[in-house]
């Protein structure tokens, strides 16, 4: 890109050519008043605040800084008298119309209006006032839109267009009665990002989850990483007296730019909640009683050492968290295997899909994970597989609409239900696959991508070693045939292949869907080697272009718990556990000696364990399998008989009901610690507040538990964990965390670059699919997943957020629903073999006939007492009151 | 030869074997009643069993006239009958179609033979020896009122089509562009922008897709010559855009027009089917290998859709906002791809150049503006109407040779040229010469051409406010100079109207029209403070008699009317306090009347009734 050289009030600057002259300042730090441009969203150049004295080629004219591009040898001065008498009488008019209420606006203090009429001393002003007086808009739970205190700089307006795809809000009327408003004043219904607040200049828009707790110069800032699904932003709790009072975004940090999803910005309230558990809890003829932490780990590390006395130490499991930190999953998974000398540990997210991690670390050696979740902004294409992008992962299609917006990137979608992903894509393609067809659908799309040459196959032919294996495996796969089975047509095949192979850079996301279907683990070995023909193709050297494969993890720190290695078949940094040499440097690190049983071959499923009583005793962190893991009801069953329960958590989730003991845990803004996101980034998280009540923070928690059984943990601060993470794992020892405050740790950076002249191999597995149909008893198949508004036990406790969705829905096609004769708003029951809910209908057009869909993210409404395999048929009748 | 392929319209031939009968059917005829003269025709001509074709034609410019009716009759002159009222349409077709004798009564004019030989009526005018034509050159307007303007055979016969023909055989784009450059033709949309450049830079981008759009969303108060031009000659300005698409290699085009022009929209949309029908438009035009096909948008009732990004964003379906440029839309407009806009008339005129050539035209007008300008002449004047002037007439020659002066013994004030966004000028500039350049000096613009003369019963502070009311209400709402300022200065107007002007407010209001022009976005706003300018510049008196007097010199802002009766000129009639709604008048037969000023509600009825003009 061609640099160009200007001056800016006699400072010398570069910048690239076809920046603006408002965005050069702005990247040079020089100051030029505006309230409507925005380096994130389009320019608009309606605040006319900007004006600026301009010489270009000997001629000196006045220009609107955000609407004139720079030019070579420019000479641009920001603050001549002329100028600022012009900016001044803007700044009149602006506050000749806008409510001047200051002392009762939030606002106040960061208020860009206020802030420029500060500077420019605009006087009293000559005009008597015309002020705008419309009503206030309070139709929503969590905005609050008073349109007397808009300048229509346009910013919401875009940003709702263009990063969240939405596009609820618009400009109404004309002249002085143009407002900012929704189509025919409808309540707003967007999907509450509160991008709109975020992009404000002035009080306009408000957060009322703030309402009147504090002014902008009373808080203090922390930044920290948003404890819900596993994209990782960077979030800014404001707190006041020790409490956290609202949620801000800071363009400047993270991954996401500023953009968060309505949990992330508004789904704060569950820290400060009365339903916090506050202090240890013993159960007491079965009830809870407050106890002191000295009482309760007292018991606790009794009743443990009694156990194991009994039934052996293998007897007791642990389940961590997809929720902690990395110091605590390290902790934890250390605790268990030295204090309590047992290897049947797990985590949920392990338990569900045990083939993932190797697949996913085989994807990290394949050098397909080698940029962070931030390349998505830079694709060219983009695939999102089995994975609702709105509901489970919103920020990340900010990133992509980011992406549609500068590369023209093309979308291939591919879900057994019509998504929904709001863009302006010229290029998408939809391939809505029946249930369990996945494998298939991909092989063929590998099939279109060689047979009809989309790769140099020359250059495939060269780089792989068993091209002929692949070529093979597709073979026999006719296009009809994929087409009976998937319901997808050879055209769309096609057109999405097509659009895959588009030079550049590729990014494939894969979800839920994929990953819990029964060939889940061929589906992604099959992806990988989609990955692998995309990326040969991709090394040109007019485009070079990479591919990047990302796993759609479901917790914040789903990841990270596996990196800790709180699984059974592996040590921290996924160090096999019956590979001797790394069983002794861990050994040596931790100066203990692991007994020999502590190895077994075929770990069983703990929870299967559990079941057939082969466990005694758990100890839970911050997980709730009674309410997340499939077929609720036996392990409710299995859970009562078991002998002794330990919980850490916050709340009281459904498996802290079935405990005998509670630890009050601390939620992420009480701690500090580091998560590791779906893009494989570390990133650290800040203490905002104190903890609350007499929780503590789980590493505390389990040191003191394991102090008190005589292995004694001297850490003083997680620091002094992470840098015993570093000796264990080795994906982990280049980390810093005094680096991280500044930058995220990418781990797989840490892994030698690919070469071009690496021979591939592909995993070449013919197309295999499941034949998913409803019993004539269950007619329809029930699908799960993620919600946009909620997140477990977090969101539920979170007020804001239960305002916004209340309740859990079904969600019902709406042939279906006309049918059954059910509309939207009707109870109905929702039963499968093993269970049944009382639910409410939603009649959508997202799901298939025969399928309908129950998000598990309400921590009400637990849909595994419904799941017990991974296609549960149901039936659904009408709810008799 | 597509030609040949003639399957429906009416037979075109210069002496109709039968007689011919054409009513003058644009919007202002229809307003003035074409429709009860065409019923009355059709019954008569059934009633007298006399065979001819009636033709809708559309407007000639004499909206004083109207409802107008040419008859023709085989062999003789075409004759333009003016006023026709239904009662009179027996007595015309008796006398002129039967009898083949003029009725003097109800004549125009008749038009020159045009193939010289059929034979013109003595002692009857020719239509362009009219005194109201006689300054005028009608080229622009040389069809409208003369052919049916659905009829594609009337305006072939016309040499309509010809420059197109010319153009896709003989030249290249690059040719067309060089030769509207040389005419120094100029965008009739007010800016002036010279046509050659505009398509010139458009024509060197190159892009799959490029447009061009035809901006018939006339907006100002007053002007209707773009309607006009379409309902009456809606080919000639679908041929200049098909030649200004072929100039810059458009590959489709687009016609903006206000919804409020219903007429309008049905006559161009049936323009747009018979011009594919006959090859001119489509496919591969006239075998030449071009394509282009036009649509048509209609305007949605917002006067900034007017405005060229505006017009864009409302043809993608956004909201009509300007937006900022660069990129200018040769560069990235409609769609983000390179377009040319220009308005109704400076298509209309390409036409024209292309057959006449570029040297014919340069010779009208003045040093930098040529060619002719179309004017809707309306306000305070006897002949109201659509004229068509070289650059360079004067002012005094539009008001008072072509449009008869100021009637009702009133005395001409201003002139208001260019709407909204143009300036008064007063009678000291009644000789100054009209084009781009002398216009902008004296603080007017060209505008689109409206063109409102103003007599001295007009207040020029309500005047101002009026138009400063149109552009607050108008503006679109982005940049605060526009939505805010408009809206401060019209309070302030409105508050001088109402007597409640205080010193200082001139000073303000001059300051403010600066800073709105200069801050203003789009051409809305920078202009809007235009009217205030010029008033300001020319009739500063009335603003000062309004503040500081609290009088209206011309009684027009009724908050400032004080009642009261001259007891010498009052005759006692007591017709006033008869006519008073609220009783506020008092009196009897030996009394002179007398106001009550505290009852008065200022209805003006007093006024008006008094007949001895003994109220002020």
């Amino acid at each position: 890109m061609k640099i160009i050289h200007l001056t800016i009030d006699d400072k010398s600057i570069v910048a690239p050519e076809g920046t603006n002259i408002f965005q050069a300042a702005l990247d040079n730090n020089i100051y030029i008043p505006g309230l409507c441009y925005h380096p994130k969203l389009s320019q608009f150049g309606g605040c006319r605040l900007c004006y600026v004295e301009v010489t270009e080629r000997n001629q000196t004219r006045r220009r609107f800084a955000c609407a004139h591009p720079v030019s070579e040898g420019m000479c641009v001065k920001v603050n001549t008298a002329e100028v600022n008498r012009h900016r001044k009488a803007v700044m009149e008019y602006l506050l000749a119309h806008h409510e001047l209420a200051c002392p009762t606006c939030n606002k106040s203090g960061e208020c860009g209006l206020q802030n420029i009429a500060h500077d420019l001393e605009s006087p009293q002003g000559r005009f008597k006032t015309a002020r705008m007086s419309v009503p206030v808009i309070r139709d929503n739970p969590v905005l609050e839109l008073n349109r007397n205190r808009c300048v229509l700089c346009g910013r919401c307006v875009n940003v709702c267009k263009e990063i969240e795809g939405v596009g609820a809000i618009d400009f109404q009327n004309r002249g002085f009665r143009t407002v900012i408003g929704t189509a025919f004043d409808r309540p707003l219904d967007c999907s509450f990002c509160g991008g709109c607040l975020a992009v404000c200049p002035t009080g306009a828009w408000q957060d009322r989850t703030l309402k009147f707790s504090g002014r902008s110069w009373e808080f203090e800032s922390f930044q920290t990483i948003c404890p819900y699904c596993s994209v990782g932003c960077t979030i800014v709790l404001n707190t006041k007296n020790g409490s956290v009072r609202r949620v801000l975004s800071d363009d400047k940090l993270g991954i996401n730019e500023g953009n968060l999803c309505v949990k992330g910005r508004f789904g704060h309230e569950f820290i400060h909640s009365p339903e916090r558990i506050t202090t240890p809890l013993i159960k007491k003829n079965g009830e809870f009683q407050a106890v002191r932490w000295e009482e309760a780990i007292g018991f606790v590390s009794e009743t443990l050492g009694r156990i194991i006395e009994k039934h052996g130490s293998n007897a007791i499991g642990g389940i961590g968290s997809e929720k902690c930190t990395n110091e605590e999953n390290y902790l934890f998974q250390k605790f268990c295997r030295t204090a309590l000398r047992t290897n049947c540990i797990d985590n949920i997210a392990n338990m569900r899909a045990p083939f993932l991690n190797s697949v996913l670390y085989k994807s990290v050696e394949s050098g397909f994970a080698a940029a962070p979740l931030k390349e998505i902004e830079n694709a060219g294409a983009l695939f999102f597989f089995g994975v609702d992008i709105t509901e489970v992962l919103p920020v990340i299609g900010c990133m992509a609409r980011k992406a549609i917006k500068l590369n023209n990137a093309n979308v291939v979608i591919a879900n057994p239900r019509t998504i929904i992903f709001e863009n302006t894509a010229p290029n998408e393609a939809r391939l809505t696959y029946s249930l369990g067809s996945q494998h298939v659908l991909l092989n063929a799309i590998i099939k279109v991508i060689i047979e009809d040459k989309l790769v140099d196959v020359k250059k495939l032919e060269s780089s792989a070693s068993n091209l002929s294996d692949l070529r093979l495996s597709v073979e026999n796969l006719s296009l009809t045939d994929v087409e009976r089975l998937t319901g997808v047509s050879p055209e769309m095949i096609r057109n999405a292949a097509g659009l895959l192979t588009k030079p550049g850079n590729c990014c494939i996301v894969y979800g839920k869907d994929v990953i819990e279907d029964p060939l889940g683990a061929d589906t992604i070995k099959t992806l990988l080697d989609l990955c692998t023909l995309i990326d040969i193709s991709n090394r040109s050297e007019i485009h070079p272009g990479r591919v990047s494969l990302f796993c759609a993890r479901y917790h914040n720190n789903s990841q990270g718990v596996n990196d800790m290695g709180v699984v059974p078949e592996s040590l921290p940094g996924y160090l096999d556990i019956n590979d001797a040499s790394n069983k002794e440097s861990i050994e040596k690190l931790w100066g203990i000696r692991f007994s020999e049983d502590l190895l077994s071959k075929k770990p069983l499923n703990l929870i299967d364990a559990a079941k057939i009583g082969s466990i005694k005793s758990l100890y839970v962190m911050g997980a709730d399998p009674v309410a997340e893991y499939p077929n609720g009801k036996e392990i409710r069953d299995s859970f009562k008989n078991m002998e002794f329960i330990v919980v850490q958590d916050s709340f009281m989730t459904e498996t802290a009901k079935q405990a005998d003991v509670i630890f009050p845990s601390a939620t992420f803004a009480e701690k500090e610690g580091t998560y590791t996101t779906m893009g494989l980034i570390t990133q650290r998280s800040n203490r905002a507040v104190s903890p609350v009540g007499e929780s503590k923070a789980d590493w505390e928690i389990i040191r003191g538990v394991s102090e008190k059984m005589g292995h004694a943990f001297p850490y003083a601060n997680v620091t002094e964990i992470m840098d015993e993470i570093k000796k264990a794992a080795p994906v982990y020892s280049s980390l810093s965390y005094d680096r991280l405050k500044r930058k995220e740790f990418h781990w797989p950076s840490s892994f030698p670059e690919k070469k071009e002249s690496n021979t591939c191999t592909f995993f070449a597995i013919q197309g295999k699919s499941l034949k998913v149909n409803g019993e004539k008893e269950f007619p329809f198949i029930v699908m799960t997943g993620a919600s946009l508004n909620h997140h477990g036990a977090y969101s539920a406790r979170s007020r804001a957020l239960v305002s916004v969705a209340p309740e859990c829905c079904v969600e019902i096609n709406e042939k279906d629903a006309k049918d059954m004769h059910i509309k939207n708003g009707d109870m109905v029951m929702v039963e499968s073999r093993v269970g049944k809910l009382k639910l409410k209908i939603k009649v959508t057009r997202k799901s298939p006939p025969g399928i309908v869909f129950v998000s598990d993210a309400y921590a009400d409404t637990c849909v595994n007492m419904l799941v017990c395999q991974a296609y549960t048929p149901v039936k659904i009748y009408t709810a008799s009151d | 030869m597509v030609l040949d392929e003639r399957s429906e319209g009416s037979k075109v031939e210069a002496t109709p074997a039968r007689a011919r009968i054409m009513v003058g059917m644009g919007t202002c005829g229809i307003g003035a009643g074409a429709r009860g003269v065409l019923k009355s025709i059709e019954s008569e001509l059934a009633k007298q069993q006399i065979q001819a074709d009636i033709v809708h034609t559309g407007c000639i410019g004499l909206c004083s006239y109207e409802v107008l009716v040419d008859i023709i009759i085989p062999g003789r002159t075409r004759v333009t009958y003016k006023n026709v009222k239904p009662q009179t349409v027996p007595l015309l077709l008796e006398e002129h179609i039967r009898k083949g004798e003029i009725v003097k009564n109800h004549v125009l004019s008749q038009m020159v033979a045009e193939e010289g030989h059929e034979e013109p009526y003595p002692s009857v005018p020719f239509f362009d020896e009219l005194i109201i034509n006689r300054p005028q050159r009608k080229q622009i307007l040389r069809n409208c009122g003369y052919i049916d303007p659905d009829s594609i055979e009337e305006y072939i016969a016309r040499g309509g089509y010809e420059a197109l023909k010319k153009i896709l055989n003989t030249m290249s784009p690059e040719q067309v562009i060089e030769e509207v450059s040389k005419s120094g033709l100029r965008g009739r949309g007010g800016g002036g922008f010279s046509t050659g450049n505009k398509w010139a830079s458009c024509a060197k981008y190159s892009s799959d897709e490029k447009f061009v759009i035809c901006n018939a969303d006339e907006g100002d108060p007053g002007a209707f010559m773009d309607r006009s031009l379409l309902e009456g000659d809606p080919h000639a300005v679908l041929e200049g855009m098909i030649i200004g698409g072929y100039a810059i290699s458009a590959t489709s085009g687009y016609i903006y027009i206000r919804a409020e022009y219903p007429l309008a929209v049905r006559r161009i949309k049936h323009t747009i089917e018979q011009a594919k029908k006959y090859g001119f438009l489509g496919e591969n035009i006239l075998g030449s290998g071009y394509n282009l096909n036009i649509y048509i948008k209609e305007g949605a009732g917002a006067f900034v859709c007017g405005e060229s990004t505006a017009l864009q964003y409302s043809i993608e379906g956004k909201r009509g906002m300007p937006r900022t440029r660069p990129p200018q839309s040769v560069e990235a407009g409609l769609w983000d791809k390179p377009t040319v806009l220009n308005n109704v008339e400076t298509f209309a005129n390409v036409p024209l150049i292309m057959n006449k050539g570029a040297g014919w035209y340069a010779q009208m007008g003045t040093d930098k503006s040529k060619g002719t300008k179309i004017f809707s002449l309306t306000g305070k004047i006897k002949h109201p109407g659509l004229v068509e002037v070289p650059m360079g007439t004067t002012i005094r020659q539009i008001v008072f040779d072509i449009g008869g002066g100021i009637p009702r013994k009133r005395r001409f004030k201003a002139v208001q040229i260019g709407g909204p966004s143009g300036g008064c000028l007063p009678e000291s500039l009644l000789d100054f010469p009209i084009d781009y350049e002398s216009l902008l000096e004296i603080g007017a613009m060209m505008g689109s051409g409206s063109f409102v003369v103003v007599d001295d019963g007009t207040c020029m502070v309500e005047m101002a406010r009026f138009f400063m009311d149109f552009c607050a209400r108008e503006s679109c709402g982005k940049c605060p100079p526009c939505r805010i300022g408009t809206t401060l200065m019209l309070d302030i107007l409105t508050r001088i109207t109402q007597g409640m002007g205080e010193e200082g407010d001139i000073a303000m209001l001059e300051e403010m029209c600066g800073e709105v022009k200069t801050m203003s976005l789009c051409g809305l706003g920078q202009s809007a403070p235009n009217p205030i300018k010029s008033t300001l510049r020319y009739f500063k008196d009335e603003y000062i008699a309004h503040i500081r007097d609290k009088i209206c010199p011309t009684a027009t802002c009724t908050a400032l009317y004080r009642y009261e009766v001259i007891p010498d000129k009052c005759t006692k009639c007591q017709a006033c306090i008869r006519n008073c709604p609220v009783n506020a008048i008092s009196g009897s037969k030996t009394e002179v009347a007398f106001i009550d000023k505290a009852k008065c509600i200022k209805c003006n009825v007093c006024y008006e009734k008094c007949n001895f003009t003994a109220i002020k």
